[in-house]
């Protein structure tokens, strides 16, 4: 079978950081190719330089066995290169048609705007036909459901004229259902003649959908094998390198209820996003909440911090009485630990110090000093020893800027301030999105021994792994509210079923 | 009555400089560029347009050669916030800065200050001028003014209707995605703020041109400011933002016939009006504000297509 | 009609003919057009690697460039060169009565630069120094006018006069910012509209010298102005030299300064981690004003000696230029603004001897201001080749 991509002795940097290093890659006109890895390992940056967004430093790029060199992402199109990325490229206010328009080569032909919508329209529906799926082409893309946007970048790729089509992370933001439906459709695209790359880290997908797999480490290619005849086991060892010691989750121990939320309502403007969620979170127990984005989860965590946001209902701290009304400072106070999931919007001042992003945990405590005088030696000394208990890397220097670290040290860092108070409740939201494996079990580590420390444990995540391997209880949010819950050991099937049912 | 007449008649020719500085700053701004710069872009344009009259004496070149001229000083705006990533208020801080102190010195330099033009006057349409009431009104106005109707006309088109503007807006919402679509997000964005400031560069010139008929530095007096705020509560819409221009016309054109009328008001107060009326309306519209936020996605971010993080 | 979506059964000779353009044309493409190899060339920010002599070099070039710009511009303006390096760089400095001019016009500047720095620091666009300064400045007139309180007391009255009304005037935009997120570089700027006309109605108004009919306020008392501390040197000096130790401790040693820190790289993580955000804005933003409405009153009571109709001009954007230089830091706020004072100085100085308009400080001062900001892109951003054609 003819090559229909081919990457070969690819390297690309970014201010210093090796992303790849003599990468390859080469893809097969009707499979579908797996490109495995973990976080981080620089899957998503090799495609990006397929699809024109980087240019690597090194390294030729073939399609269809002609070399070529692109300018950017309007050549990849003309070379029938299209990716749907893990965050979607729409213009949100946008209706699905003018969304799809707007790079399509249609857009470039003579003619009356209102008649090449027109024509856009129906090429829309008639494909989306094809494939399988209804869609709305005057909707405007931002009242449309994750999946449905996913959709509508699907069929702007290959509107766009891509036989080669890759996937970044599709699943990542899919129930299992409706990743299901659209890895049987990219599996159709392949078998009717195109190629499909399909960037991944999860195993089970790759051992169902994919006809060849390649493994990516630290930005480099280890192996490209048959997924269909490598165990499992194989794999992993490929994709990490060694064995991960997974942390054994014993069971925790729960006491009296700590957390009690009840009835928590939020609108943002017409739109109702919490609508009364009750859940109890004890101490001494993780509280595992699944749920795919979008269903309230970030609102939920943003109640719980304390960010400004219209509420209703109450959430009771043991012993302290409802959150509502307090600032984020007496929460701090209440020691109420957060790992937000947006790093560094939220967690760390990228252009301060470590130093700084480690120390203005306690400052309002008064513990470095006073309104006077801050006693940035005292701080500086503590953050070196957190650093180094927490097992923070590539801190060359307390002083230097937190922006310099690596994503799981960035969270390590997250987590050091926020522990550094035996905490009472943590409320852990995707604490290991974007860390690679390593890193991940480390910040697992940290929760458990929060939990046995005696603190209560919300665990809000999208990657059903994680909560079924920490939580104790597993709880189901859709459109606002607590669905269902299971007791360990939980029915992985029952749980994705409980998404869909209500969804 | 005839008070009534003289405000009605004369708040077109108050309202265009408004209308035509609004609609640039929207095409910029709509691209996602944060285009600050108005009121120094206005100062030039009305530079050049009473030089270009003293120079060649006819109405269409002086206006195209402001217009020009505007673009071209834009431009260094442009390299700025486009090229070098400038952050977008300071750099617009400094044209306008940059503008106030050029344009001053070459009206003195040159010997344009406080020179009367002559020749200059609103168009006639024989017995529809005569006419009682709207002749005065609607038939009697510079060629500008009739002018700036098919202008937003062709603007909102543009914006709304068109392939281009539909890359325009895209730019300016989402630049990632209007990257990934193929777009030159640099090139658009430099479109945008050229056509922005040649019509911030006519909206100046009809002002040293056609209303006052004379340069004198700084004449532009704030409104290339009351305009920024204008778009802000126009919400990025032409058609909105020319309704708030003829509302401050109206206003500022009230001013003299409350005066010719005997009304005995302080003389500094009533000059305030203007601004007053600015900061109020910006205050009434952050009270009312809606749920859907019409400013552009991505204004005043520059963009670039390798950011990590 | 045109095909829109591609065949979606394509054997495998269709795909490579298909795509099997004309080699030479499509693949040694034409020099790609300069913004997107421009984007491509580089990569992003946050480049702690920059460190300070090469940040400061970067900047010295970047004024110096400035600086020559504007002497073309004056040369071309009509000053002859030698004149421009003798008299007005050389004197400047080391003439005593000239010196003695600047260190006294620099007082205020190092207040109002102060001003700015801090409500940039909190991520506050002040643009209405100058109706903070005139407010101040009207204050401080009043309590003369009006002879509140006794001779020894007159002047600290005038100096808290200042400092409390230029603290209201910016009261209005910072509360309508935290509240109802007005935008504050309009609401500033609408209020220096004001502020000027008020400005005015009192000069040519109630506040008239009826002795010489002029447009400014009658002259102060003497006890009503601010001393000299040494012969040839006012106290302003010192009182700027004080405000800027108070400004620095805040800003650098307090607790507040850390605060501050967190508000202005990430409100919203600042907000999430505890800090208390809108009190720190709001006292920033009050502080700003204070200072300027305390610049307002060194001005009138020390330079003019009374309230006079454009004594503000210039000091908007100076303040602005100063912050921007130092970055917001104090110390080095102090020292721009010294050297931002000497181009006024000079700046009189041709509008005397050569008709040049003061606009042209304004303008000196803006072409820095680009030359300093493009200069930037240098120190956040890497230049690095792309891959060799053909691999």
């Amino acid at each position: 079978m003819p090559v229909a991509l081919q990457l070969t002795g690819i390297r690309k940097t970014f201010d210093g950081f090796v992303a790849l290093d003599n990468a390859s890659f080469s893809a097969q006109w009707g499979e579908v190719h797996a490109l495995l890895g973990e976080n981080g390992a620089g899957k998503s940056s090799l495609m990006n330089i397929a699809a024109g967004l980087y240019a690597p430093e090194a390294g030729q790029m073939l399609v269809d066995d002609n070399l070529v060199r692109l300018s950017g992402p309007s050549a990849a199109a003309r070379y029938h290169i299209g990716m749907v990325h893990q965050h979607f490229k729409l213009v949100r206010p946008f209706t699905v048609a003018e969304n799809i328009l707007l790079g399509n080569p249609l857009s470039r032909e003579d003619g009356g705007f209102r008649s090449k919508l027109k024509r856009m329209e129906e090429a829309i529906r008639t494909l989306a036909g094809e494939l399988g799926f209804e869609i709305d082409p005057g909707k405007r893309t931002a009242t449309l459901s994750v999946a449905e946007q996913q959709r509508c970048e699907i069929l702007k790729v290959l509107l766009a004229g891509a036989k080669i089509l890759i996937l970044d992370e599709p699943t990542a933001v899919l129930t299992d259902q409706e990743s299901e439906r659209l890895l049987s459709t990219v599996q159709q695209l392949a078998r009717r003649g195109s190629a499909v790359v399909l960037v991944t880290h999860k195993m089970a997908d790759v051992k169902t959908y994919a006809d060849r797999v390649t493994v990516m480490r630290g930005g480099k290619t280890i192996q490209t094998v048959d997924p269909k005849q490598t165990p499992a086991a194989e794999l992993v060892r490929l994709t990490v390198g060694e064995a991960i010691a997974q942390p054994k989750r014993a069971a925790g121990t729960p006491g009296e209820v700590r957390l009690a939320v009840r009835e928590l309502k939020s609108a943002s403007g017409a739109r109702v996003v919490l609508s009364g969620v009750n859940l109890d979170v004890r101490a001494g127990e993780i509280y595992g909440l699944a749920g795919v984005g979008g269903n309230g989860q970030g609102e939920l965590a943003a109640a719980i911090m304390g960010l400004p946001g219209v509420l209703d209902g109450t959430m009771q701290l043991e012993g302290l009485g409802d959150l509502k009304a307090a600032s984020t400072a007496a929460r701090r106070e209440m020691q109420i630990a957060t790992i937000p999931a947006d790093r560094y919007g939220l967690a760390l001042s990228g252009g301060l110090s470590v130093a700084e992003n480690f120390g203005i945990g306690q400052v309002h405590a008064g513990r470095y000093g006073s309104f006077w005088k801050l006693s940035r030696s005292k701080m500086e000394s503590e953050a070196k020893e957190a650093v180094k208990a927490f097992d923070v890397q590539g801190v060359r220097s307390i002083r230097q800027k937190a922006a310099l670290l690596s994503g799981g040290n960035a969270q390590k860092l997250v987590i050091s301030r926020e522990f550094s108070k035996s905490p009472r409740l943590v409320l852990a939201h995707s604490p290991s999105r974007g860390l690679d494996v390593r890193a991940s079990a480390e910040v697992h580590t940290r929760l458990l021994a929060a939990r046995d420390a005696g603190a209560a444990v919300l665990l809000i995540s999208e990657d059903l792994d994680e909560v079924m391997s920490l939580a104790d209880r597993i709880g189901v949010m859709v459109r606002g509210r607590i669905v269902a819950e299971f007791p360990q050991p939980a029915d992985r099937q029952a749980i994705g079923q409980a998404m869909v049912d209500h969804a | 009555m005839d008070i009534l007449l003289n405000w009605l008649a004369n708040t077109p020719d108050f309202a265009v400089p408004y209308a035509l500085a609004a609609l640039g700053l929207i095409i910029s701004e709509r691209s996602g560029v944060l285009s600050l710069g108005a009121e120094g872009l206005m100062l030039v344009g009305a530079l050049i347009g009473v030089g270009a009259q003293l120079a060649f004496g006819t109405t269409g070149i002086s206006l195209f050669l402001a217009m020009l001229t505007a673009a071209v000083v834009a431009l260094l705006f442009a390299m700025m916030v486009i090229v070098l990533r400038v952050n977008q208020v300071i750099a617009g801080l400094a044209l306008v800065f940059f503008c106030q102190g050029f344009t001053s010195l070459m009206g003195t330099l040159l010997n344009w200050t406080n020179q009367a033009l002559t020749g200059i006057g609103p168009l006639t349409f024989g017995s529809l001028t005569e006419l009682p009431v709207i002749g005065r009104i609607l038939f009697n106005q510079n060629i500008v003014v009739y002018l700036t109707i098919p202008i937003f006309i062709l603007v909102a088109l543009f914006l709304n209707r068109s392939t281009t503007g539909l890359r325009l807006r895209a730019v300016g919402e989402n630049p990632q995605a209007a990257d990934a679509a193929g777009l030159p997000v640099g090139w658009v964005r430099l479109g945008a703020i050229l056509a922005g400031a040649a019509l911030m560069g006519l909206a100046g010139a009809y002002l040293s041109v056609y209303s006052t008929k004379l340069w004198v530095a700084g004449m532009t007096g704030g409104r290339g400011w009351i305009a920024v705020g204008l778009v802000i509560f126009a919400r990025w819409s032409p058609w909105r933002a020319l309704l708030g221009a003829v509302l401050f016309g109206c206003i500022e054109a009230l001013i003299p016939q409350l005066a010719a009328a005997g009304v005995k008001l302080p003389q500094y107060f009533v000059l305030m009006t203007p601004y007053a009326v600015t900061l109020a309306v910006m205050v009434w519209v952050a009270m009312a504000k809606s749920g859907i936020d019409a400013e552009p996605g991505a204004l005043g971010e520059a963009y670039v297509r390798e950011e990590r993080r | 009609m045109p095909e829109l979506a591609p065949a979606m059964s394509p054997t495998p000779q269709d795909t490579i003919l298909e795509i099997n353009a004309p080699e030479p044309a499509v693949v040694e493409r034409a020099k790609p057009p300069f913004v997107p190899l421009a984007s491509r060339r580089f990569t992003v920010e946050i480049r702690q690697q920059m460190s300070w002599p090469w940040q400061a070099l970067i900047l010295g070039i970047a004024i110096l460039a400035g600086l020559a710009i504007s002497a073309a511009i004056l040369i071309a303006a009509g000053v002859s060169a030698k004149d421009l390096l003798n008299e007005f760089i050389v004197q400047t400095f080391f003439d005593k009565q000239n010196f003695l001019a600047v260190l006294f016009q620099a007082a205020p500047m190092i207040m109002i630069g102060l001003a700015a720095s801090i409500a940039f620091r909190a991520r506050f666009w002040n643009l209405g120094l100058e109706g903070q300064m005139i407010w101040g400045a009207i204050a401080a007139t009043a309590v003369s006018f009006y002879e509140v309180g006794p001779e020894a007391t007159r002047l600290p009255l005038m100096f808290i006069a200042a400092f409390a009304t230029g603290l209201l005037w910016a009261l209005g935009p910072a509360l309508l910012k935290l509240k109802l997120e007005v935008n504050e570089i309009i609401s500033t700027l609408m209020l220096n509209y004001l502020a000027s006309n008020f400005l005015l109605h009192l000069v040519y108004g109630s506040w008239k010298d009826t002795k010489d009919n002029f447009p400014h306020s009658p002259e102060f008392r003497a006890f009503e102005r601010l001393p000299e501390f040494l012969p040839g040197i006012s106290s302003a000096i010192l009182l700027a030299v004080v405000v800027a130790f108070i400004v620095w401790w805040f800003v650098d040693i307090s607790r507040a300064g850390l605060y501050l820190r967190f508000v202005n790289n990430n409100p919203r993580m600042a907000d999430a981690v505890g800090v208390p955000v809108r009190r720190m804005t709001l006292s920033a933003v009050l502080i700003s004003g204070a200072l300027a409405g305390v610049a307002g009153f060194v001005v009138a009571a020390g330079q003019e000696g009374r309230l006079t109709q454009s004594f503000y001009i210039g000091y908007g954007f100076s303040g602005i230029l100063i912050a921007f230089l130092a970055r917001n830091n104090p110390l080095a706020a102090s020292v721009v603004a010294i050297l931002i004072a000497a181009l006024f100085i000079t700046g009189r100085s041709l509008q005397v001897f050569y008709q040049i308009p003061f606009s042209m400080v304004q303008l000196i001062q803006a072409i820095i201001v680009v030359c300093v900001a493009s200069s930037d892109f240098f120190i956040r951003h890497r230049l690095r080749p792309v891959a060799a054609k053909g691999g």
